[in-house]
């Protein structure tokens, strides 16, 4: 690849993530509006919680605290997949039919919307971290941590952006779509480690936790976040595996939404 | 040198739907070409096969030389292409999306800005620039697409239906640009359109399509030509239709279409000459005629002629322009 190409390719990919930008500074409503649940979950359920004193021998912390990265991801996550009705949008107007028959390769709308989605969804981290701070949770104050963790939960939230655009190309419809994204967010939320630590969990949810890549966003948020540590390397690699193959996957799904 | 050349195109949706039926068309380079058909006529699909969206399930196209099926990135770098539908992000304001499109096309960062200026200016849209998409005219929109494919200064430019759902001043400024542009830059002009005037006017070649076939093409000229003859519309102020209707079929000149009661429709090779010698004869027995009127041949006869159907369902634009307001609306 020349030089040329490379800088072609990643101006493209960032035109997708600048249209996101500019559409969310021209309406952000949505994303306070979902901030609102995961403080609710946070303020609420996390504040019951932590007077109950709920695995207070397990989790080596407050509940609050303990929880503030499994709300973040609960809305993060419902954003990043539900990204994909965008590509519905875009397919009911001509946009797609457009934009594939543009010179941007199939691989550079793909990488760039769902860097683009994933950002989308990390905005939660942005207005959540404070807010949890707010109420008591003992993060580490510390800019690098925080910073270093909103990195993170934007390289997590890329795999689930890709899934949901692959998803889109596949079902088409917005009613169809948004069917499976409600069928899945639930449990997928609820078989990871965002409200409970794996080891109270049945040992069938226990294996699926374990293939859950939302497993790995909060286990990696809550070593940086909660247990100042860097140990983030295998949750690194398995997002890894799983944003490369909803990537591929994707790019290989996307041209059937216009067919 | 041909912009496009597509030979025995068929597709078959899902195994089922026959939209292209072995289409053969060629487009030379630097002209304006269109397609003329009916909706569900094939003009989309032809057009999406072109611009690579989909692949065709026999035949063979090409752009510039370079087969669609297997050349597609290079097609598409020398392309620029305006659905439909709506192809501009309606949350975002007009220098935005064109920005974005300039970013997507490649265009290098130091004329960026200059480009953008331009088909801003010559599509006039200078002053609305900044604002959001979403609050455009139809007419607006259009003008909007059409420059972001500008923008690109594209080799071939291809429209499917570029004005469809506008009022016939709106119609008319999308097309003064076009040619102006058309005409500095010398490209290739390739459009779908349903409206029969349009395709006379602009095109210098047509392609007739129906039912996923080529119907018969050639000049606007050539093809109203073929229909040959021009109509003339009478209508007469008192009751003799009878009489009239006896003494009109006695003439060589003009043979009696239609008659309906006071109303006739004649045809005739050439009005000049038949129609001072209808209104003579009619004056001769006393007819009073009380209005008179000629129609040169259109695209829509020769259509007619060679199909035995009208282009235009007025059902279907109706539904074409809801689905663009609620497009529009929706996001």
């Amino acid at each position: 690849m020349k030089i040329d190409e490379i800088k072609n390719t990643i101006s493209q990919i960032f035109a997708m993530v600048e249209l996101e930008f500019r559409r969310v500074i021209h309406d952000p409503t949505e994303m306070v509006t979902r901030a609102i649940q995961p403080i609710l979950w946070l303020v609420v359920f996390g504040g019951v919680m932590a007077r109950a004193g709920v695995f207070s021998n397990i989790i080596k912390s407050d509940y609050i605290t303990y929880v503030t990265p499994g709300v973040i991801l609960q809305s993060a996550t419902f954003i990043a997949l539900a990204y994909g009705i965008l590509l519905v949008f875009e397919r009911e107007s001509g946009l797609l039919k457009r934009l594939l028959a543009s010179p941007m390769p199939r691989f550079n709308i793909i990488v760039g919307r769902s860097i683009a989605g994933a950002i989308r969804g990390s905005i939660q981290y942005l207005i959540i971290i404070p807010l949890a701070f707010l109420v008591g949770a003992h993060l580490v104050p510390s800019l690098i941590n925080l910073t270093l963790g909103y990195i993170f939960i934007t390289y997590g939230l890329i795999g689930f952006t890709s899934i949901s655009i692959a998803i889109a190309s596949i079902l088409k419809t917005r009613e169809r779509f948004m069917g499976i994204i409600g069928a899945i967010t639930m449990p997928l939320f609820f078989a990871s480690n965002a409200l409970y630590p794996i080891e109270v969990m049945p040992m069938w949810v226990k294996v699926i936790a374990q293939y859950n890549p939302l497993t790995y966003i909060i286990s990696g948020l809550r070593n940086l976040l909660i247990y100042d540590s860097l140990d983030i390397a295998l949750d690194l690699l398995a997002l890894t595996f799983f944003n490369v193959f909803s990537i591929l996957l994707a790019t290989a799904s996307i041209h059937r939404i216009i067919e | 040198m041909k912009a496009v050349q597509v030979k025995n195109l068929v597709k078959v949706y899902d195994g089922k739907i026959k939209a292209l039926n072995g289409v053969s068309l060629e487009v030379e380079e630097g002209s304006i070409c269109s397609i003329l058909g009916p909706n569900g006529a094939g003009k989309t699909t032809l057009i999406r096969i072109i611009t690579t969206q989909i692949p065709q399930t026999e035949g063979e196209a090409k752009v510039f030389g370079m087969d669609v099926k297997h050349e597609g990135s290079k097609i598409r770098n020398l392309i620029g292409y305006v659905p439909q539908e709506l192809s501009l992000w309606t949350d975002i304001s007009a220098y935005e999306n064109l920005l974005i499109y300039s970013k997507i096309y490649k265009i290098p960062k130091d004329v960026r800005d200059k480009r953008i200026a331009e088909v801003l200016d010559l599509m006039g849209l200078e002053e609305a620039a900044n604002r959001v998409v979403k609050t455009f005219s139809g007419g607006m929109l259009r003008r909007l697409e059409i420059a972001s494919v500008l923008l690109v200064k594209p080799k071939l430019i291809i429209l499917d239906e570029p004005t469809i759902g506008l009022d016939p001043n709106a119609r008319m400024l999308v097309w003064n640009k076009l040619t102006e542009y058309k005409k500095e830059y010398n490209s290739t002009i390739f459009f779908a359109t349903h409206y029969m005037d349009e395709a006379e006017k602009y095109s210098d070649k047509v392609f007739l399509l129906d039912m996923g076939k080529l119907v018969i093409s050639g000049t606007p000229s050539f093809l109203k030509q073929l229909v040959a003859k021009e109509k003339i519309y009478i209508t007469l102020k008192n009751g003799n239709s009878q009489k009239a209707l006896k003494v009109l079929s006695k003439l060589k000149e003009v043979s009696i279409e239609e008659a309906n009661a006071n109303r006739f429709v004649l045809s005739t090779k050439s009005s000049k000459k038949a129609l001072p010698k209808v209104l003579n004869l009619l004056y001769k027995n006393n007819i009073v005629v009380s209005e008179v009127s000629i129609k040169s041949p259109s695209l829509e006869d020769v259509f007619i002629k060679y199909t035995g159907h009208k282009i235009e369902e007025e059902g279907n634009i109706k539904q074409a322009l809801a689905t663009r307001r609620m497009i529009r609306l929706g996001q």
